[in-house]
């Protein structure tokens, strides 16, 4: 078993936990005793912050609808679909045409990243998040 | 039959390398940010053991982890009568011989009180004699108990009298080792090139050490009080009601206790045709534990559930093990930010009780 | 954040969640701490055990309220006339700080001449707090040296959600609580990566580090790294997105020209967004909708394509908390089943763009923000590694972060005091919607419940949507504890199991928005706040009966 220090993904104290890990399969959660702010304690939400991620709903491959059903595809297939889509809604309508909703609950690269493909590629200010809910 | 003998400090790494290679090793590791857990060592060069802390986990989750998968399932439905089945299918536990290193007495008590439950109840739990067959304990008596420490109060420390394969207490530049159980005679001869006899001055230290140690205790807990206070009258009134009403409802003093054995079982769905049923922790105080179907509940409030599991404790396993069922680690006050921890209780039990009672 | 970034320069926390640990006074609004924030109601607890004393301003009887020396219970809507009320107080009481005023502050007078027009009469009328209990506010907060103002969604989420922001503001700078260890305003963030997400600006109107989006010599530093121009026109905010389209929605104008296709990246619009028929019938006329999500959320099943993304467990990366704190996320495990991270699947659009954002890790995409963002640019992954991470503004390698701002000056420069006058609830009670229902969290579920919803003991301990109402309503209407209550707004309607307590008061109601079978945000109002646009989830009219079994 391996103790992987993270951070608790459930509200915005930031409370470092260690994710127990076995063949794979985050199998527990504790907390830290030196954090600063969790100071070996977590709440409800952190001593089961590990249930969900192995849950058989979790999407394994991408989705594409096809026939007014979502159907699992290739990587390469999706990314197409996709680009393609977004890019024929901006020749057919400008770029301030697409709208981009980024995630409070991802992280600070991902954020940037998809910040930068919205304003770089995309060419658009239009990106928000729910900041306000 | 407990032999003596002394292992200089030097010789503590070559004789786990030696252990490791026919067991796995577990032991206090300090990581890099200056936590120290009870970890699984794989390389014992670069892992920082560290006998100066108490880990922060105790052994509870090596026996009884958080979550294990107990087996899985299939759903078999008849073509026929459109009856359904369930086939279950146990998961077997791997068998590895694990070494403890740096268990604490309070731990290593907690381990045998918890065999109470998953060994000697009427039942046996496979998955946990497993691991427990497989497991030998190099404890390390405690000379300076820790801040929040009282295992002298529930008689589980700090030097144990069994339990252990090899009890091993600090002199200073070597280790004063006694054998427990056979196996731990047994390394003892088989490697018997790290160890040599100890003396009688050796033991009169050792002794003395055990003595002090009992002196060092920064917490007076009075928990055989509070235990015979309990058994002959209810707990004074409003002492739960204060101590709840801080009760964060997050389950982590029974999830860090090393003696709490709540569990819930779980049948997940991977589809619909297969599912895996899981064991994990669980805790008395939560609410949902003890639900019933129509939502009724006895415990309702977080007030009775909250007595409940400290009335458990302290009262109801002593009529069932002959003991409180607290090992006086005080992973629970340090978890804790409400300050509803067992030493809160026993000492408001204690306090609001007529303090002149003589009690023997 | 609106609020604050105009009267102070900068929307975050002031202080640090462990300076909480030295509050003389601690002022919690639009909180309950003990659920939504355990680890700042922990501080709370603890200061006020060494004699600190609390004050909590919330409609509800929460558990920190009944814990606090002064619950101001006030009717929903009014925190800011209450705090006029309180400032009001404070001047009539001599209690302001005069030097902090004169050497931090602008637009005082201003806000002296709006509170000497105040009438404390008319505002315990309008609040429902007894003068008495005003007065006792103003001078527990006023006369203590290290006073800290802890506020939440309560505050915000009003169409008036800007200014009850700045009346804390104004309440802070006018007895110098504030640019201080130990006392401040601090806005405590819901989710664990809001600070990081406006940080990165996933925001409309700024960039990364909240760089001005005219700003030529920082529109260059970009295009010179990007490799492209920038646009320069602001973006929409999100409510637009959701609500401006071709279908007309309460309280947005339509755009001009509405979204025709969006990328949402681990968000759950469908439940967390007010008015969910607005946006289901936005997100339904989409030319192109692209959802990436660890779970099919009820917003993926109307997508086009949806993108399996990886966890946190997952992944490596930075999140940064309440108190500015960028930490690191180490990776647990590897992805589950076919899933990527989120920036592997941008990238992966992006170079069918014919644009290449390949990284080798995570840590050199925050090495392009170190370069970019002053205030990230110390934090490189090496430093964060094996550490607690660091508090911005971190400038460089060799800063070690910061514990609290605006010390020796506020970010703007002069703090600016925002006179705030009240603004009644875009939708009043009525005959036929009798009760005012407040939308929130709940302790044993986290936002729209993907997560929370498929940890089995999470599940069983909070198991279906529950509604808080007074017993003396719950009697009125001839309920008993878990009956079933069916809830209409002028919107929607939903059905919760009822819970009768005292936490409320009579009239109000309150309900958590986890849960799909009860989607809340078809009771709620679009209505938001014109400068933020934060939705008024806090009011809205309502009226409950009894579901016959």
């Amino acid at each position: 078993m391996r103790d992987v220090l993270s951070v608790c993904t459930y509200c915005g104290c930031g409370c470092g936990l260690y994710l127990h890990v076995e063949n794979n399969q985050v199998v527990g959660a504790s907390p830290s005793r030196n954090h600063p702010v969790s100071r070996n304690n977590l709440c409800v939400k952190g001593w089961h912050v590990h249930e969900f991620i192995h849950s058989p709903d979790r999407l394994s491959d991408p989705l594409v609808r096809k026939d007014g059903r979502l159907v699992p595809v290739s990587w390469n297939e999706a990314l197409d679909v996709a680009a393609a889509g977004l890019k024929g809604v901006k020749e057919r309508y400008g770029p301030d045409r697409i709208g981009v909703l980024s995630s409070a609950k991802c992280s600070n690269e991902e954020n940037y990243i998809l910040q930068k493909f919205t304003r770089a590629v995309l060419g658009t200010n239009n990106i928000d998040h729910c900041a306000r809910l | 039959m407990t032999g003596r003998y002394l292992l200089a400090k030097d010789h503590l790494v070559p004789l786990l390398r030696k252990i490791a290679k026919s067991n796995r090793l577990v032991a206090p590791v300090l990581n890099e940010y200056g936590d120290t857990l009870f970890s699984h060592i794989t390389d014992l060069d670069s892992a920082a053991i560290d006998l100066a802390h108490q880990p922060q986990n105790s052994l509870k989750s090596f026996f009884f982890p958080q979550t294990e998968k107990l087996s899985t399932y299939l759903v078999e439905k008849s073509p026929k009568t459109g009856n359904v089945r369930y086939n279950f299918y146990p998961h077997t536990v791997e068998n590895q011989p694990t070494a403890y290193v740096g268990v604490r007495s309070c731990d290593m008590f907690a381990v045998m009180y918890t065999d109470m439950t998953f060994l000697h109840n009427g039942e046996r739990d496979n998955y946990y004699q497993k691991r427990r067959d497989n497991a030998f304990f190099i404890t390390l008596a405690c000379n300076h108990p820790f801040p929040n420490c009282f295992c002298n109060a529930t008689r589980s420390g700090p030097f144990l009298e069994l339990g252990y394969d090899l009890q091993l207490t600090d002199l200073g530049d070597r280790y004063f080792v006694e054998t427990g159980r056979s196996r731990g005679m047994k390394i003892v001869e088989q490697m018997g090139q790290f160890f040599k006899p100890a003396s009688e001055a050796d033991r009169r230290e050792q002794f003395q050490l055990a003595l002090e140690a009992r002196g060092l205790f920064q917490r007076n807990v009075h928990v055989e009080l509070a235990s015979k206070i309990l058994q002959e009258q209810d707990e004074p009134v409003g002492i739960i009601s204060e101590l709840s009403s801080r009760c964060q409802d997050c389950a982590g003093c029974a999830y860090v206790c090393p003696t709490c054995t709540c569990f819930n079982i779980a049948d997940l769905p991977l589809d619909e045709e297969s599912g895996e049923r899981i064991r994990s922790w669980d805790a008395c105080t939560f609410a949902g534990f003890s639900k019933m179907a129509g939502d009724h509940n006895p415990v309702q409030c977080e007030s009775q559930r909250v007595r409940k599991r400290f009335l458990h404790k302290l009262l109801h396993d002593v009529a069932k093990h002959g003991r409180p069922s607290c090992v006086g680690c005080g992973r629970c006050v340090d978890i804790c930010f409400g300050g509803v921890d067992i030493i809160s209780f026993v000492d408001r039990v204690v306090k609001t009780i007529d303090h002149c009672r003589d009690v023997d | 954040m609106a609020g604050l970034a105009t009267t102070f320069g900068s929307g975050a926390m002031t202080n640090s969640i462990n300076e909480l640990d030295h509050a003389q006074v601690v002022l919690v609004s639009g909180s309950n701490t003990t659920e939504a924030h355990p680890q700042v109601a922990r501080r709370i607890y603890g200061c006020v055990d060494r004699g600190a004393k609390l004050i909590v301003i919330d409609p509800r009887r929460t558990k920190i309220a009944r814990y606090a020396d002064l619950h101001l219970q006030l009717r929903p809507g009014t925190d800011i006339p209450l705090l006029n009320g309180i400032m009001r107080s404070i001047i009539d009481e001599n209690l302001v700080d005069d030097l902090f005023i004169e050497m931090r502050t602008e637009n005082f007078f201003a806000m002296r001449d709006m509170l000497l027009q105040i009438d404390l009469d008319q505002v315990a009328a309008t609040t429902n707090v007894s003068k008495c209990m005003i007065r006792q506010a103003a001078r527990i907060y006023a006369q203590a040296q290290r006073s800290v103002i802890c506020y939440c969604l309560g505050v915000t989420q009003h169409i008036c959600g800007t200014s009850n922001v700045q009346s804390y503001a104004n309440l802070a700078m006018l007895t110098g609580h504030v640019e201080q260890e130990f006392t401040g305003v601090d806005p405590l963030r819901g989710q664990n990566n809001v600070q990081g997400a406006c940080d990165m600006a996933a925001l409309p109107n700024v960039l990364p580090g909240y760089q001005s989006l005219d700003d030529p010599g920082v529109r260059n530093k970009f295009k010179q790294s990007w490799g492209v121009e920038l646009p320069k026109t602001q973006g929409v905010t999100l409510l637009d997105m959701t609500h401006g389209g071709s279908v007309w929605s309460e309280g947005f104008e339509q755009l001009p020209e509405p979204i025709r296709a969006m990328y949402i990246m681990g968000e759950n619009p469908m439940l967390s967004d007010p008015g969910i028929k607005h946006v289901e019938a936005t997100l339904r006329d989409l030319d192109f909708l692209v959802v990436a999500d660890i779970f099919l959320t009820e917003t993926a099943v109307l997508a086009d394509v949806v993108f399996p993304a990886a966890s946190f467990a997952e992944k490596i990366g930075t999140v940064t908390n309440s108190e500015r704190r960028v930490q690191l996320m180490n990776q647990a495990i590897t992805p589950v089943g076919n899933s990527r991270t989120d920036d592997k699947i941008i990238a992966g659009i992006a170079s069918r763009f014919g644009y290449d954002m390949e990284y080798e890790s995570s840590a050199e995409i925050m090495e392009e923000i170190c370069l970019l963002t002053p205030l990230y640019g110390g934090m490189y992954h090496d430093r964060l590694k094996g550490s607690w991470g660091l508090q911005w503004p971190c400038s460089d390698r060799t800063h070690d972060g910061t514990q609290y701002l605006h010390k020796y000056s506020f970010t703007r420069g002069r703090g600016r005091f925002e006179p705030g006058d009240h603004v009644e609830p875009a939708e009043p009670l009525s005959e036929e919607y009798p009760f005012l229902l407040i939308t929130g969290r709940a302790y044993h579920h986290y936002h729209t419940g993907t997560m929370t919803r498929r940890s089995h003991t999470l599940v069983r301990e909070h198991d279906r949507p529950y509604i808080d109402m007074h017993p003396e309503d719950g009697k009125r209407l001839g309920l008993q504890r878990g009956d079933m209550v069916q809830v209409d707004s002028r919107r929607g309607t939903c059905n919760f199991t009822v819970k009768l307590t005292d936490q409320m008061a009579p009239g109000e109601l309150y309900c958590d928005f986890h849960f799909h079978e009860a989607p809340v945000n078809t009771l709620t109002i679009s209505c938001s706040d014109p400068v933020a646009r934060c939705p008024e989830f806090k009011i809205c009219a309502v009226k409950a009966e009894k579901v016959a079994l």
